[in-house]
């Protein structure tokens, strides 16, 4: 199995705070590969590490075996790079049209991926003209989503999609997301264990910005230990349900 | 449905409500001709508070610069338009310099190759950035030296107190025999620094890889063009003199909107961007820079005010019936409604809205619109989409200044030109700014117009109940207070 994304012992600090230490891993081409780990253990750190948010100040980052440690995020997105961030960072003054119109890299990327978007969220067909800030949370995450497919992105960050979402949506999010993975990668941060252990292959545990385990997903479900040691907080029968969604930035 | 309209518009709803309520009252107490005329008066003065308040607020929403120097482009804006349309012998004398400078820059970035070859150890690599850096500033500075600034800036300011022909002015330049040298010295002046810029010697300079086509067309249109400024310094000051008044007026426009573009760019490439995240450093830079501008302009133009003349269109004695009758006249005074007002202060207030349309519609519609919309709420996200935010800064940056300076070359044929005539209009845009909300182009239009209103009609009332002036220069500030009172992030201010 190839490897589309690759990272090496990236140190990454946010201010003065050392946040991660050392996180390596490697990302396989096609497919689902899960972050999990605790709040505040670097999961998200990583995903901005990766895309130039947060620049690594020492470490590689290969994305197709080209090094991207460095470069400025727009020039990470711009080699086929997707990024959904958490408590869906949609635009919220601009229509649902234009959210997707914005992530164009060329023009007429959207109708040419029309046809994916509104298959796997045919709500935003109805929503279309509606501005971001009348979408209930589930819908703008929705959206969220569906602008990280309108470019052609080889690699898609997505960071918490079930959070603070009703059941029923993580389920429609979830086949989504598989859907997806069958025709690109993908790099998922998730605290719902339910979710992540569905979805995914490949699991990578950050602990104290360290990776702390790492492995197929099938050898950890059978490790209950192991579960309950690093993920004892975040194991959950279902998605919390929904607090006051889309008011948060 | 009614509860979410009434919600969404409630900052809209109420201006109209009060708007139309003032008219009202207005109207029955005042008389229509007072009225009228007060309501054009404040509609001038709101159209040159929107020229300034709307680069405000973009550069503000979009890049959290509070940029104090903003009334300087205002005042730079009027003093260039002025230069171009009483003598332009100034602006023609540098203007091979300026695309002199322009061409080093692109001719820096593609010498990037030879200069990546180039390893050194650390401790010299400092020294070596310094050393090109200084080593730029003396070329800069021998490019310069000798050159009479003060002699060229002195035509136009003999036009206008002396009132001698400008014709018999416009000539003086440097023979091209002595002149040639500078605009060379200054191309290598900014190659220096541009290759400063790509830290040399060092390996973790700037990976990115520039299309090589682009460069090369650039510096060949920079170099091109300096060399024409540099043979057509006279002629071209005698060609635009020669130009029927109203024409020159009108390229007086453009020429003092791109200088105060021209100038946002160097501010923003060398002053602001270093800055990013630095918030107190950038109002102390951009303050320091509003003074540092002022004193230069002291310099060259002496610290005194002077009257631009209104083109030949604005200023044709006698009262036009109508509007349409104007274009025919080109008379000083228009009667419009039963009211006899300057005609241009009519263009003004036509400039203004169709500065606001025209911005209307590129925000609206255009994908800069869009990115600059989504990046007043979250630039970082928009950065993730791979759009290169920094450049839109820059096209954010340049836009806001050449706005600011388009209001002062407007203004200035009915204000004094002088080295503080931004200052009041950038307290009056920052005024603007807060009430109708950080960030909004709607609420810098809106609060651009209650502004120019209270204006003219609290100089209205303090004329005619002979209180103090300063009661009309207060209204503003109380507006202000009681829009925040009541809506703290102001009228159409995110309320997060």
């Amino acid at each position: 199995m190839s490897t589309i994304l690759e990272i090496e012992r990236i140190q990454t600090y946010i201010g003065q705070y050392h946040i991660l230490e050392g996180v390596s891993l490697k990302v396989p081409a096609r497919g689902i590969t899960v972050l999990l780990g605790r709040n505040g253990a670097g999961k998200t750190t990583t995903l901005r590490s990766i895309l130039g948010l947060t620049p690594p100040r020492e470490g590689r980052v290969l994305f197709e075996g080209k090094e991207i440690q460095g470069r400025r995020a727009f020039e990470v997105a711009a080699l086929g790079i997707g990024y959904v961030p958490e408590h869906r960072a949609i635009f919220r003054n601009l229509s649902v049209a234009e959210n997707l119109r914005i992530a164009e890299r060329r023009p007429g990327d959207l109708e040419r991926r029309a046809e994916l978007i509104f298959g796997l969220f045919p709500d935003l067909k109805r929503l279309y003209k509606l501005p971001g800030d009348h979408l209930s949370g589930g819908q703008q995450q929705m959206l969220a989503v569906a602008r990280a497919l309108v470019a052609d992105n080889k690699l898609l960050l997505i960071d918490e999609p079930s959070e603070g979402l009703a059941p029923i949506l993580i389920e429609q999010l979830m086949e989504a997301i598989r859907q997806l993975a069958a025709t690109t990668t993908v790099l998922l941060v998730e605290q719902n264990f339910i979710m992540a252990s569905r979805l995914s292959d490949t699991y990578y545990i950050i602990d104290d910005g360290r990776v702390a385990h790492q492995g197929a997903m099938k050898d950890l479900l059978a490790d209950q230990e192991l579960i309950h040691r690093y993920l004892g907080t975040a194991v959950r029968g279902t998605g919390r349900s929904r607090t006051k969604g889309g008011q948060r930035s | 449905m009614t509860r979410s309209f009434w919600k969404n518009n409630q900052a809209a709803l109420i201006v109209a409500a009060v708007l139309i309520a003032f008219v009202w009252v207005g109207w029955s107490t005042m008389g229509q001709t007072t009225f009228v005329q007060t309501a054009l008066s404040g509609l001038t003065l709101g159209s040159l508070y929107f020229m300034v308040a709307s680069g405000l607020t973009l550069i503000f929403g979009l890049m959290h610069v509070l940029n104090f120097a903003h009334g300087t482009m205002f005042m730079i804006g009027a003093y260039a338009g002025w230069q171009f349309y009483t003598n332009p012998t100034f602006i023609f004398g540098l203007l091979p310099l300026a695309f002199a400078l322009l061409a080093g820059l692109p001719a820096g970035t593609l010498l990037q190759p030879l200069v990546r070859k180039l390893q050194l150890p650390e401790r010299w690599q400092k020294p070596l950035r310094w050393a090109l850096i200084l080593g730029a500033i003396a070329v800069g500075l021998a490019g310069v030296i000798g050159l009479d600034f003060r002699g060229l800036a002195a035509t136009a300011m003999v036009a206008v107190t002396v009132g001698v022909d400008p014709l018999a002015e416009a000539t003086a330049q440097e023979p091209l025999a002595r002149f040639w040298l500078r605009p060379l010295l200054l191309a290598l002046a900014s190659l220096l620094l541009a290759v400063a810029n790509q830290h040399p010697g060092s390996r973790q300079q700037m990976l990115r890889r520039h299309r090589r086509w682009p460069l090369s067309l650039a510096l060949t249109g920079a170099l091109a063009s300096a060399v024409v400024a540099s043979v057509f310094r006279e002629a071209g000051a005698l060609a635009v003199l020669r130009l029927d008044a109203n024409w020159r007026f009108l390229l007086a426009l453009v020429a003092g909107t791109a200088a105060g573009g021209a100038l946002g760019a160097v501010v923003e490439a060398t002053l602001v961007r270093p800055l990013y995240e630095r918030h107190l450093y950038q109002v102390m830079v951009t303050l320091g820079l509003a003074f540092v501008l002022m004193e230069l302009v002291q310099v060259l133009w002496d610290p005194l005010p002077y009257q631009m003349s209104r083109p030949p269109i604005f200023s044709q004695p006698g009262k036009a019936a109508s509007l349409l009758a104007w274009f025919s006249e080109g008379s000083v005074t228009v009667n419009i409604l039963g009211v006899t007002f300057p005609s241009y202060r009519l263009f003004i207030i036509v400039l203004g809205v169709l500065m606001f349309v025209l911005l209307a519609v590129l925000m609206k519609y255009s994908r800069l619109g869009i990115i600059i919309r989504a990046g007043v709420q979250d630039s970082e996200m928009v950065e993730s989409l791979g759009i290169n935010v920094r450049r839109v800064f820059t096209m954010v940056f340049v836009l806001g200044a050449g706005l600011a300076a388009l209001g002062g070359i407007g203004a200035a044929p009915f204000i004094p030109v002088e080295p503080k005539m931004g200052d009041t209009f950038q307290v009056q845009a920052f005024i603007t700014v807060v009430i109708g909300g950080f960030g909004s182009f709607t609420g810098a239009a809106i609060g651009a117009l209650l502004l120019g209103l209270a204006r003219a009609f609290g100089d209205f009332l303090a004329l005619r109940f002979s209180l103090s002036p300063a009661i009309s220069e207060a209204s503003t500030v109380i507006i202000m207070a009681i829009v925040l009172l009541v809506r703290p992030s102001g009228l159409f201010g995110r309320r997060d």
